[in-house]
């Protein structure tokens, strides 16, 4: 038997040296190529009024890569935005004053009520290309990534330990040199994970985008979400599940082929808490089987050896030992600093002139029915939270506190969260005329759709993390049934339940704008409500009552989210904090 | 022989910024001078503001008066010759132990092969050879000190500054650890030619230092005395000499911390005691462990028995002074007869002790006065925080709210209700209402 496993183990071995490995990701590198070409081709090329989509299977990778292409694109263009925008955040003071509750203000404003506008404008701007639609897809995109991982960035950087910060003065690095190895490194793995929550809140902004109809006019973008909604239009069953399936398949092989790896990856900048040693660390199969490629490899050594022969040529380079005073650089960054604040202040104080001169325009009446939508819509968004938390909680907690249905739904879970819920709006659209149900109570199901997973991910999260000593004293006293819910699971799982109530809330508001306001094959229906407000303002083109809704609503959120959310949270952490 | 005078500080005073935006003086008059070819120590117990002073010296935090000096000119910015190694090491843990300690190099411009070549010599000479690769936490708390001593060595500075580098280092290491610092200070032709070393174990100061800066005081923080310590190197802790030093430091201290003589400033009328940030566990331990030893014991030894750090300990019997349990004669540590009564009695009995002792405090007693007269009998936390913040300026208002819930919860005279924010007269509930005083007020979140 052991001679037998040693040989197989030895085949294996064997097989491993076959350049198979290189010749694969050979192939994936050329793939990648012609996609960037065929990307080139659909971006550049001429703008049709509506849009034809091939319902064929073998059509649908080319959607998919489509509609993955736009997600990666717009996570780039966050990343680069958060490195900068938190940066300078954190850094200046004075900046940081202005640009935090600006991030603040933009986290809590549902974006989408900008899309109609952001759309007309821009495909104004590129009236013979498919530029300005992928551009406003882009950007809506990245409105649903860049803000929590910018905020995440500025609480690293801000909560790097002293002692780190004062050796990397004692040492005398530069702002490059700190940059470099003491601050991108200690906020990694916080942007690596808000990364991951930041794309899958970006497949929905895409789903929204790549589906968009304003009226008459056929905004869609060749991709998944397109391709559903082409699917629901024609009753095309196959093809709706086929595109489900895609949509599944690119986010479990995104999670594997990329997340995993970078997480895996991430692990080495973790600062050790205590002891150490006892975290269980995760691993990737695709980043050992990278690590095992010949290529990798050979890249990898060519590169050190770039580096080395640099740093030897580097002698006549050597700076001078800095000195403790002021650089001139440090003085330059302050005077640049200064003027993009007061640039970006400028803007900020010229849009609010022109807003007021903008609102100035809407009649009084509509405020009044501006508002009074939005508290209707206040109403649908919490009826679809309570509604989640209903089903979510006990399901939560029955996941999260067995080790077996956690392993189990955990994945499951994950994938549902990621799972952009517009993309099943054509669907249940169908299934809801064909019912009866109006569009006012249907949208609140819209809405749930959505945001109940944030409510069931967070509340299994919650539930793994209840100490097992509190459970098994629960159980040693005899703590049974709702007793043993109102007293230690309620309490322990309050926290993240709170969270999860923020996220669901936030993505509902949004929803709202979507789902109050459908266009279902050629007709428009509509809920009295203020995300119905929005997309009819922007669909009749009426600006001034477009930012009197979108204004409403962001007070409603922000208000909302001050009082209400900041409340739970206070509770959540001054009584139910597990960590005090 | 007067001796070249590498830095120092003159005069120098430091305040730091409370929340509430009012500044706090933490250092006051504070002089040190460090000369060329010497270990000066700063002692003084936590919280007296041996760390900032360091850091002043160091040109990390600039002083709110005074001036520091390098080689008798004004500092600007960072000392130039300075290599910090930290207490708790620093070390990031993302870099190998090569690289954190070449890192350093890069930084300051040397070109690279040279880098490598001294970083690989600092990490041997503090005995890490064959751990180049290996990140921070695969070492050992000793080991990972020695990195950090390898990356200060590595910049060749003229004054090593050490920050309790050996307080979160197991007791055997820190011993090798001290002889080692010592071998390569003592290498006079090279740097670190001086080293400014912070410790709250007078031990440790003894077999270190050339001379001593004995800080004391909580905000402000003075300089009580400086002791030159002219013993020959090595040292021997049983030497009779050395005992006496250690002795002599131990009395410079206790004198500073524990003053036989009540001062006469302390009685003005509208003065408010401060109260140490003590828990009552801890007083009540350390008149047991008196009891339990007959009613006597050196404040030292208890320090070494209890495994306590001694300034944490000094703290815990000043407060047990100011509730007339022990006196303190010298170092000595005596059980007075209120302390006797409250070792001795049942539980019940000690809560009515404790909550007499506390009466004769100013602060608790203005503020049962107070809750007396209202109707309701109870006030707001900000009215107790306001009377801290007025009558104890120089302390640290939340922490002394704290220890003052602390204190009145344990002499059942006053309760505090966490999320109201109020404070009310302690009330005992009836036996038939409820048994036990539920541990959250309301939980099930109504």
């Amino acid at each position: 038997m052991q001679r037998l496993l040693s040989e197989v183990f030895g085949q294996l071995d064997r097989a491993r040296r076959l350049p198979w490995l290189d010749l694969l990701l050979i192939a994936g590198l050329a793939g990648l190529l012609l996609a960037f070409v065929d990307l080139g081709r659909e971006w550049t090329g001429v703008h049709r009024q509506s849009i034809a989509i091939d319902l064929s299977p073998s059509a649908l990778p080319r959607y998919t890569m489509f509609s993955l292409f736009r997600g990666m694109f717009a996570y780039v263009i966050s990343l680069g935005f958060t490195l900068v925008y938190g940066y300078w955040a954190a850094k200046d003071r004075i900046a940081g004053r202005v640009l935090l509750p600006l991030l603040d203000i933009l986290q809590s404003i549902p974006v989408l009520g900008f899309m109609p506008g952001l759309v007309l404008a821009l495909v104004a701007l590129f009236p013979h290309s498919n530029v300005g639609l992928e551009l406003a897809a882009v950007i809506m995109i990245f409105t649903g990534q860049a803000w929590n991982m910018t905020f995440s960035f500025v609480h690293s950087l801000r909560s790097i330990p002293a002692d780190l910060r004062e050796a990397a003065t004692v040492y005398r690095f530069n702002w490059w040199r700190r940059l470099r190895n003491v601050e991108l490194p200690f906020a990694t793995l916080g942007l690596v994970w808000n990364s991951m929550m930041s794309m899958a809140g970006g497949w929905f902004f895409l789903m929204i985008s790549e589906s968009f109809q304003l009226g008459e006019r056929d905004f869609r973008l060749p991709g998944i979400g397109s391709y559903m909604s082409v699917a629901v239009e024609q009753g095309r069953g196959d093809a709706m599940v086929l595109a489900i399936l895609a949509m599944v398949t690119m986010i479990v092989v995104l999670d594997q082929v990329l997340w995993r790896p970078v997480v895996v990856w991430a692990q080495k900048f973790r600062v050790e808490e205590g002891g150490g040693g006892e975290q269980i660390l995760m691993h990737s199969w695709f980043l050992d089987w990278l690590r095992g490629s010949r290529l990798v490899r050979w890249v990898r050594w060519r590169l050190r050896e770039l580096r080395e022969s640099r740093a030897t040529r580097d002698v006549t380079r050597a700076t001078p030992a800095p000195s403790a005073l002021p650089t001139a650089v440090e003085r330059n960054s302050r005077a640049v600093s200064f003027a993009a604040l007061a640039f970006l202040v400028g803007v900020l104080a010229w849009g609010g002139v022109k807003l007021v001169h903008l609102l100035h325009e809407v009649p009084a009446g509509a405020w009044g029915r501006s508002i009074t939508a939005g508290f209707i819509t206040l109403g649908r968004v919490l009826l679809s939270t309570l509604i989640g938390t209903v089903w979510a909680l006990p399901a939560g907690l029955a996941i999260g506190l067995s080790s077996r249905l956690s392993r189990i739904f955990q994945p499951i879970v994950q994938v549902a969260a990621s799972f952009p819920a517009p993309m099943l709006f054509p669907l249940v659209i169908a299934v809801l005329q064909w019912a009866g149900v109006t569009l006012g109570w249907g949208s609140i199901l819209l809405m749930l759709l959505g945001t109940q997973w944030y409510i069931l991910f967070n509340v299994i999260a919650g539930a793994m993390a209840i100490p097992a000593d509190l459970r098994e004293a629960a159980t040693s006293y005899r703590i049974k049934g709702w007793q043993r819910f109102r007293r230690v699971y309620f309490p322990g799982v309050f926290p993240y339940l709170v969270t999860g109530w923020v996220t669901a809330t936030g993505g509902a508001w949004n929803a709202s704008i979507v789902a109050e306001f459908v266009t279902f094959r050629g007709q428009t229906l509509r809920a009295h409500g203020l995300g119905a407000e929005i997309s009819g303002a922007a669909a009749a083109a009426n600006f001034p009552l477009l930012a009197a809704a979108i204004l409403v609503m962001s007070i409603l959120v922000v208000a909302f989210n001050r009082t209400v959310w900041r409340w739970c949270y206070r509770v959540a952490e001054e009584r139910f904090s597990l960590s005090k | 022989m007067k001796r070249e005078i590498l830095c120092e500080a003159r005069h120098v005073s430091h305040d730091f910024k409370l929340p509430n935006g009012k500044p706090l003086r933490v250092l006051e008059d504070i002089s040190v001078s460090v000369a060329r070819n010497e270990v000066v120590a700063l002692l003084g117990p936590s919280g007296s503001g041996k760390s900032t002073v360091l850091r002043i010296l160091a040109g990390l935090i600039k002083p709110t008066h005074g001036d520091v000096l390098y080689k008798g000119q004004p500092l600007v910015g960072l000392n130039p010759g300075v290599a910090i190694v930290f207490q708790s090491f620093a070390l990031y843990p993302w870099m190998t132990v090569r690289q954190n300690v070449q890192t350093v190099l890069e930084a300051r411009g040397v070109h690279r092969a040279d880098a490598i070549e001294r970083a690989e010599r600092s990490i041997s000479q503090v005995g890490l050879g064959g751990f180049e690769d290996a990140y921070p936490r695969e070492l050992s708390g000793g080991m990972k000190q020695r990195v950090g001593m390898a990356r200060a060595l590595v910049v060749d500075p003229e004054i090593l500054f050490m920050d309790e580098p050996f307080s979160q280092v197991d007791a055997l290491t820190a011993e090798s650890l001290r002889a080692e610092v010592l071998d390569i200070w003592s290498t006079k032709e090279r740097n670190p030619s001086s080293i400014v070393m912070v410790s709250h174990d007078i031990r440790e100061v003894a077999f270190m230092a050339d001379r001593i800066v004995v800080l004391g005081g909580n905000n402000p923080a003075r300089v009580r005395t400086v002791v030159q310590n002219d013993l020959e190197r090595p040292r021997d802790y049983q030497s009779p000499q050395c005992v006496a030093l250690i002795d002599s430091l131990y009395a410079a201290i206790t004198g500073s911390e524990l003053p036989d003589v009540t001062s006469t400033v302390a009685r003005e009328p509208g003065f408010v005691e401060p109260i140490p940030n003590v828990s009552p566990s801890e007083i009540v331990g350390l008149l047991e462990f008196l009891d339990a030893r007959g009613g006597k014991g050196d404040v030292f030894k208890i320090a070494a028995q209890t495994n306590h750090e001694f300034g944490r300990l000094i703290t815990t019997v000043k407060a047990a002074e100011m509730l007339n349990f022990v006196d303190t004669p010298k170092s000595a540590v005596l059980l007075a007869p209120e302390g006797r009564r409250f070792v001795q009695a049942v539980p019940e009995q000690r809560t009515r002790i404790w909550r007499e002792q506390l009466l004769t405090l100013s602060l608790f007693r203005e503020v049962t006065d107070v809750l007396r007269k209202r109707r309701s009998r109870s006030i707001d936390k900000d009215f107790v925080l306001e009377t801290i913040v007025m009558r104890m300026p120089q302390e640290h208002h939340e922490r002394v709210f704290k220890t003052f819930v602390a204190w009145a919860r344990f002499g059942e005279l006053c309760s505090y209700d966490e999320g109201h924010g109020t404070i009310s007269l302690y009330q005992r509930r009836r036996a038939h209402q409820v048994a036990p005083a539920p541990q959250h007020p309301g939980s099930g979140l109504a």
